[in-house]
């Protein structure tokens, strides 16, 4: 973010902290924990309502009644709630990407520089929130119509998608954390560093 | 002693903080769980309540992997003066954290047990009555209090990222050359 439109963004009233946002916290990273806690834990119950039977013998080992129409329950709800949010995810990941001012000196542990990675995980974005949505889609028209009552709720192109994008997940995932633990972006004692500050007297 | 790994730039012995991906698996699950819960209790629908049972339970196994990881990682840190009482306030609660998370999916436990609604628990055939799925008040105050407690944990916990920078190589760095004093 250059000068000119930190100016800009003042007439308006928007006003930069140091962290480079007008706020004091990242929004993005702490949305993710929903996406991803929700998504991923949607996959792992349809995978697991799917070999129940092989789950049979832990759950009785602790007592725990289950039927596994329950596990497609929360591979259902888990996966809307992730889509509803992840809109909002992408949505504050693109607002701090834009005020971003990534440093040019860095590589990332992959190689990466700042440029590149905020270039992949702002598009990835974007694509992830489009599979998300269609595979809820898909997952609608499985508990609906298509499967309905059946015991196998899901077929297994789905699981073997929903695993696929557990690996995408992971990738996509580590490049955000290199934007934030490689590159420093939007972090307030990172900027105090860069600009020969001392965030031990400025943050006390 | 054997030789242990060599810590990376981001003071780690491998290459990105854990800790913070693990409390994906708390801070969702314990937050949709009470959006289940408010709309269950309004709805009375038994699935619902169910999927906050489940969310719940694997927040209670993933809160401990939390902390494990999360003391190892604190523990690894560069840190400078300022960062302490935030880190101890954030050590504090989550170990409180941990107590309340399994407590009160162990009387969700409890409750789901009371519902019977699974085989076998009821005659055959028979659809148990809404009503009986409903929760107590007190149980929703039990858990709006740990919806709070942890919005205010994933805040300590995102000032140690963000604000001070932990594990953030550009301060690992600084903070290993002396330039933060």
């Amino acid at each position: 973010m250059n000068q000119q439109l930190i100016d800009q963004l003042q007439q308006i009233g928007i006003r930069l902290g140091a962290n480079g946002l007008p706020y004091s916290l990242p929004i993005h990273p702490n949305l993710v924990h929903l996406t991803l806690g929700l998504f991923i834990i949607a996959v792992l119950f349809d995978v697991a309502g799917t070999l129940f039977p092989l789950l049979k013998p832990v759950l009785k080992a602790f007592s725990i009644p289950a039927l596994s129409s329950e596990f497609y329950d929360i591979g259902w709800y888990n996966l809307i709630a992730a889509v509803g949010v992840t809109f909002f995810t992408v949505a504050a990941g693109f607002f701090e990407l834009l005020l971003a001012n990534p440093p040019t000196d860095i590589k990332s542990d992959w190689g990466l520089g700042a440029g590149t990675t905020m270039l992949l995980h702002g598009v990835g974005g974007v694509l992830l929130l489009g599979v998300f949505a269609g595979m809820a889609v898909w997952r609608g028209f499985q508990r609906y119509r298509w499967r309905q009552g059946m015991r196998q709720q899901v077929q297994w192109s789905y699981l073997a998608v929903g695993t696929v994008m557990l690996g995408v997940l992971f990738v996509h995932g580590t490049l955000g954390a290199h934007l934030g633990g490689d590159f420093g972006l939007h972090n307030t004692a990172g900027n105090m560093v860069r600009q020969g500050e001392n965030p031990n007297q400025l943050l006390q | 002693m054997p030789d242990l790994p060599p810590l990376n730039s981001s003071a780690l012995p491998y290459p990105d903080p854990m800790h913070p991906i693990i409390v994906h698996f708390v801070i969702a699950m314990v937050l949709f769980a009470f959006c289940c819960d408010v709309i269950g209790y309004f709805t009375h629908a038994p699935k619902l309540s169910n999927v906050s049972f489940w969310n719940m339970l694997v927040a209670s196994i993933a809160i401990f992997f939390a902390i494990i990881v999360g003391q190892f990682e604190a523990g690894l840190a560069p840190t400078y003066p300022a960062v302490e009482a935030v880190l101890t306030r954030h050590q504090i609660i989550g170990w409180s954290l941990s107590v309340l998370v399994v407590g009160i999916t162990a009387w969700r436990f409890v409750l789901r047990s009371s519902f019977a609604s699974f085989e076998g628990a009821t005659p055959e055939g028979a659809t148990p009555s809404r009503s009986l799925f409903k929760i107590p008040p007190a149980y929703l105050g039990a858990a709006t209090f740990l919806v709070v407690l942890v919005c205010l944990q994933v805040y300590l916990g995102s000032q140690l990222v963000w604000e001070y920078g932990l594990h953030v190589k550009p301060v690992v760095q600084a903070i290993e050359q002396g330039d933060i004093k």
